[in-house]
Order: structure tokens, then sequence, then C-alpha cells
């Protein structure tokens, strides 16, 4: 499974981060460091009896980051990248190391027994210190390398579990060795406030490691969860800065806390950008699934509608013509047989044979591939030869035809035939809208347009009753009309059409009144199909 | 085929159905006309023939259901045969609900539209012959004075001559002589003949 893979793409590990998660990250890191400089004049001022905090920010610090661990060992089952296990491995080790350091830190469970003697805990300490940046450095390094299914051909649950087990196993003997353990341990602490002067290459390491991984990081594409982890290794920043240099490595002063408040916020980070973007993945999933779930019902009834109306149309000339041949039987079965009614019987017959396979014609005409066929097409000109169809029609009702063409029309790739039929029944229907209105301006204005989107427009313009409102939305349903007699298949028919040609059919309202209905078509990248100037 | 005169008016927006059924109904020795919409039909002067009416279930406008149950409004009194291309049973149950004689579905048995048409004539024949014969009566109380009209009433509710003297105040020779001319009027051979009638015109209630 590769990072472009098409399912992969809604994954915080794939998923290109939008402006939105810019700004945000930009927002978090510059109120960190607008705290940063905020607390550096009170920076070395200790704030005693603050050691009962401890243990609650421990607590929170440890659930947070094991329950983004779990996250993030989700995301790795689904996407099975060895970066997103790295990452989720560090987030577990720096959660669980955090168990022995505060049981350890002198003086907070002093009541328990636990004492771990001056450089457990600090031990602790530098070991999560370092090692977080060293896993997102293996994240930061591997997060592009592509896997493929054949790398991950055993059970998923294998590396998860395996993971976690290593994880535990070397936190749990690391916390015995420095804690209990006669280990001979680097003397890092003067005494239990302030550090030794080995201390200075921790967070020199840690800071050494931090700006490594971010800079990769930077330089690669990023993904929304790389975004975040380069937040992460900031925060972190900050929060070594503030321990080590501002604080001077005063346990419990401001900046030591400030640090503490720093590493919580990145611990938490993660777990957010998570938690949000699992939730607004789900609704949107969610909410894909339930309009194409309309979308399939309403072809549904679209289909359903055209059968019936196929059903219909093939049954009236077949219910024709047995009644015609009986009659005829009867008109020859009188005792004076009438020949004459007989062959006008029989000529019926035909006529309504020569119907009936119309109808065929034009349902396979509907459904074959020469419809799907597609030509280079001068939309000009097709709009040109329906409106000259339709010409008689209007000129009967009194109304005028007028064409404003765009003479730079690109070619859009189509079957003339069908659009043509979309043309006619647009205009047929502007000018029964006219019919049914009494006076006014008697004018059916027809444009062709190339929008800025490079797509094609054909507006239909009348000047008739205009629709109800809320219509505009259900007319190209199936068996919807506005019109006494109307059967509700027109529009439909011609949505369908636009529809196959990758186009879309609306209505709106004219001005001062009347119905513009408007169709457009993506020009195919061709060429103008060279043609006669259409004339107005 | 038909001893009196009469008429089948076909409504039906598809022409070649229209002169099929047409073609087949004259075949048969019927008077036809044919419409393309109800509207047509209810405008066309009909003649005082007796006619049933041949009805296309889906037309432009509204549809012979609804046309069905307009019919009345219109002062129109014929059997109606419904035809139509996809029927259901609801449709037919609301068609034969509001009488209907017939439901047919496309295409339909020759014979079974023959029938129903022969049927509705009927029916129409029957109809006209109850309303001709009511009228008629009508028209013999017509004759009748206002005393004549009480007098049979009475008579018809079964009272005496002597009673109906004593109910009208007047003398009993009186009430006979009245009672002859209503007989005479009415055409009646005998008194259970006169309740008949009495029954069918609706003779008003004598007063107490």
């Amino acid at each position: 499974m590769t990072n472009e893979g098409g399912d992969d793409r809604f994954l915080l590990s794939a998923m290109v981060p939008g402006r939105a998660h810019w700004w945000c990250a930009a927002f978090v890191s510059a109120g960190l460091v607008g705290v940063l400089f905020a607390t550096v004049p009170h920076a070395r001022n200790v704030l005693y009896g603050t050691e009962v905090l401890l243990p609650a920010y421990a607590a929170a610090s440890v659930v947070n980051e094991v329950i983004t661990s779990v996250l993030l060992l989700a995301l790795f089952t689904v996407q099975r990248s060895p970066a997103v296990l790295a990452l989720a491995a560090g987030y577990l080790f720096s959660g669980l190391m955090l168990v022995p350091w505060v049981l350890s830190f002198p003086g907070v469970f002093a009541a328990l027994g636990i004492d771990a003697g001056l450089q457990g805990t600090a031990a602790v300490a530098a070991l999560r210190r370092i090692g977080f940046p060293l896993f997102v450095l293996v994240y930061a390094v591997t997060r592009n390398r592509e896997t493929t299914a054949g790398d991950w051909a055993v059970p998923v649950e294998r590396p998860v579990v395996l993971t976690v087990a290593a994880v535990v196993l070397a936190v749990s003997a690391l916390g015995w060795l420095m804690v209990e353990g006669n280990v001979v341990l680097p003397r890092l602490m003067r005494d239990t406030r302030d550090v030794a002067a080995l201390w200075r290459f921790v967070p020199a390491t840690a800071i050494a490691l931090q700006l490594f991984g971010f800079a990769i990081l930077a330089a690669k594409r990023q993904s929304v969860l790389d975004l975040w982890v380069m937040v992460v290794l900031f925060t972190l920043l900050i929060e070594t800065v503030f321990l080590a240099y501002l604080a001077g490595g005063t346990r419990f002063s401001v900046g030591w806390w400030a640090g503490r408040a720093c590493g919580f916020v990145s611990a938490s980070i993660v777990l957010i950008v998570l938690l949000s973007e699992t939730t607004t993945l789900y609704a949107r999933l969610a909410r894909a699934a339930l309009s194409e779930r309309r979308i399939r019902e309403s072809r549904l009834t679209t289909m359903e509608a055209l059968s019936a109306t196929i059903a219909h149309e093939i049954n009236q000339p077949l219910a024709s013509m047995v009644t015609n041949a009986e009659a005829g039987v009867r008109w020859l079965g009188r005792p004076v047989p009438d020949t004459g009614e007989a062959l006008a019987a029989l000529h019926r017959i035909a006529r309504d044979g020569v119907r009936a396979a119309g109808v065929i014609d034009g349902i396979r005409g509907m459904f074959t591939n020469s419809t799907r066929e597609r030509t280079p097409l001068d939309l000009n000109r097709v709009v040109e030869d329906a409106l000259f169809a339709c010409g008689e029609e209007a000129g009967r009702a009194r109304i005028a035809l007028r064409f404003r063409f765009d003479a730079a029309l690109p070619a859009v790739a189509g079957n003339a035939v069908q659009l043509s039929q979309v043309v006619r029944n647009l205009v047929t229907n502007a000018v029964e809208a006219i019919g049914e209105t009494g006076g006014g301006a008697r004018l059916v204005t027809v444009r062709t347009a190339l929008e800025r989107s490079g797509s094609v427009v054909v507006s239909v313009a009348d000047t008739g009753s205009g629709l109800a409102p809320g219509d505009a939305d259900r007319i190209f349903e199936p068996f919807v009309t506005t019109k006494a007699n109307g059967m509700g298949m027109g529009l439909m028919i011609c949505r369908s059409i636009v529809e196959s040609h990758g186009g879309r059919i609306w209505a709106l309202d004219n001005t001062p009144q009347g119905t513009i209905f408007l169709f457009s078509l993506p020009c195919s990248g061709l060429p103008a199909v060279p043609s006669r100037e259409p004339k107005e | 085929m038909s001893a009196q005169p009469s008429i089948v008016y076909v409504v039906d927006d598809d022409a070649s159905i229209r002169q099929s059924i047409e073609s087949l109904l004259r075949s048969v020795g019927h008077t036809v006309a044919i419409f393309d919409s109800s509207d047509a039909f209810a405008r066309h002067p009909r003649s005082d023939l007796a006619a049933c009416l041949v009805l296309d279930v889906r037309l432009p406008g509204r549809s012979g259901l609804e046309f069905q149950r307009e019919l009345d409004g219109l002062g129109i009194d014929m059997p109606v045969i419904f035809v139509t291309g996809h029927g259901n049973i609801a449709m037919s149950v609301t068609a034969m609900k509001a009488g209907a004689i017939e439901f047919l579905t496309k295409p339909f048995r020759d014979q079974d539209l023959l029938d129903a048409v022969h049927r509705g004539l009927a029916l129409a024949r029957e109809r006209r012959m109850e309303a001709a014969i009511s009228e008629e009566l009508q028209a013999r109380v017509d004759t009748l004075t206002p005393r004549e009209r009480e007098v049979m009433a009475l008579v018809s509710s079964g009272l005496l001559n002597k009673q109906i003297a004593a109910r009208l105040a007047l003398s009993e020779a009186t009430v006979k002589v009245h009672r002859a001319q209503v007989m005479r009027k009415m055409a009646a051979g005998s008194l259970p003949e006169l309740v008949r009638i009495a029954d069918r015109v609706g003779t008003p209630p004598p007063k107490a």
C-alpha cells in the first residue's frame, strides 16, 4: 500500500494539510513563544510547595500519551506504515517513562517509601528526553518509504503486539535499573533541586535531535500528521529551553513549570488532532454515504419512470392493433362483408406497427453505443439547427426566437442528435410557457457562452409565467410537470442527456419575468470546429 | 343490433385507440361519437338517445376517474366503461365504487368491450324507460285538483270512503265522486294499481 493510494488519502498520515491546519499550527507555535517570553523575567523564581501538583501533571500526561499511542497504532493497522508504528512506540515510551519518573521523584511519594536516590529520577528524565526525539527521528526518516503489501504479509496484529511488548519491557527494565538497581549512575544532580554539570549534555543532545527531526520533516512534502509532529517537536524544543536554560535546571521554578506545561501541550497536540480529524472524517464519510444513497434512489425512480413510460408507449399501439384486428374480423364477418372498413382497419394496424417500432427504435437509440459516440461539435450549429426545427411552432404562437451566440466557442465532445433534442425540449418548453401567458414580451432568447471555468453554457430564457418557488429544484425529476397536460418526462430526459455528457442543467428566474434554463458542457480541449458563421 | 336507437361516446386521447374502438363498435352496428378529451365531450351537445360512455383513465388534464366524479354535476347520466393502459386494483375499485359498469385493461378482448357496451346501453334504456314512466305518471298527477289529490292520498293510505268523508268534512257521496275522478284521471283499473302509482309518484302526506 502506498502513501498515494486511493483509499489512504483520507488518513492523517497521508492527507495533505489544508490552509486551516497551517494557520492552526502557526497559532499554537506563536502562542508558545509568547508564553516563553512572558515567563522569562520570572523563570528562576522557585514556587515552593508545588510538588503536590506533580502527580496530577504526570497522570494527565501518561493518559494523554498512551491514548495518542493507541490511536496511532490504530492508524498503523489501517495504513501499515512503519513510520506511524515508530511514532506510536515513541508516544508509548514517553508516556510509560513518566511512571518511574514521578514515582521516584524526590519528596513526592516519600510516604510510600519509594526513594530512588538523587540520580535515578534524573536518569529516567534524561532517557525520556532523548528517547522520544529518537523515535520521532525514526518516524521522520522512514515516513516516505513506500511499503508494499508484501512487506506486511504477516497479520497486522503481530507488529503491534511486538512493539507494545518491547516498549513496555524496555521501560520496565530501564525504570527498575535506574530506580532500584544498583547501577552506578552518572552524577546528574547536585541536590534535589539543582542539576550538576553533566546534565548540560542532556538538553543539548535533545535539542540537537529535535532540530534534526524538524529539519527532515520540513524538507519533505508534508502530511497533516507531519505538520503536527513538527509542532510537537517545536513545543518540545521550547520545553527543553525552559527546563534547561531559562529555569537553569532549577526544579519547581516558574520556568520549570512553564516547560512542563509546554510538554503537556505537546503531548495533547497529536491526540487532539487525531480525535478531531477522525470525527470530521467520520462525519464527511457519513455525508458522502448518504448522498450516494440519495443519488442511487433517484436513479432508481428515474429508471422506474422510464420503464413505465416505455410500457405505456408500446402498450398503446399494441392495444390499438388488437382492437383494429378484431374490428376488421367483424367487418368481414358481416352478412355483407364491408371490405372498405376492413381495409381501413388493416391500414391502421400497419400504422400502429410502425409507431410501436418507432418507440422501440427510440429506446434502443437511448441505450446503444451510438448515443455514447462523442464527436467534436460546434455547439452554435447544433443550437441553430434545433432553433430552426422549433421555428414553425414558435411562429404559430407568435413568439420570436432570438439567438445570441459566442462566435469563439470551443468545440465540445458530444452527440449532436441528443444535444439538439435537449435544446429543442427547452425551447419548446419556453414557447409553451409564454403561450400560457397573455400579453407581454413574447420572446425566447437562446445564448451560447464560454464560462471562465472553461465550460460552455447554453441558456434558454423565456418571458413566460415563471416557476413557483421551489419548483426549480423539482422540475428535473421524473413525472414532475407544471404544464396542464405534461408528462413530466422532457426535462428528466434533458438532464440525463446533459449529465451523460458530463454537464449540468439548472433553472433560474428571468427578470423581469419568466425562467432561464441553462446547461453547461465541458469543452473537449479540441480546437474549434471550423464552420460557417451562424446567423442570428 | 339495437332495436331502439342508441349512441356510444368514446373519450380517449390516443387517436389510434379512439379510431379502433370506434371501428369495432360500428362493425356491430352501434352509433359512435369520438372525443379526444373529456372537455370536448362535455361541450358536445348530447342527443336524447340511450347512451353509454367509454372513457380512458389516463387523459391529459384531469384523469378519466376525476371526470367520472364530475359527470353528475354536468347533468350527464350514463353508464361508464373504463379502459386503461395500466390499471391497478385500487384504480378499478375507485371506478367501480363511483358507478362504472366495467373496467377493461388494454389490450382488451373485443367481446369484453362489446358485452360491456351492450350492458351499458341496456342499463341506459332501462333508466330511460323508468324515467319516462315516472314522467307520465307525474303528468297525470298534475291534472288532479288539490281536493282530488287529498282524496287519492287518503284512499291509497287505506281509509274507507266514510272515514275520508269524516276526515275532510265532506259527504260520503262527494268523496265517491272525487274517488271516481282520481281513478279515471290516473288511469288506474283497480285500487291496488292506484296504490302502486301513488307509491311511485309519492303523494303528499294526508293532513291530520
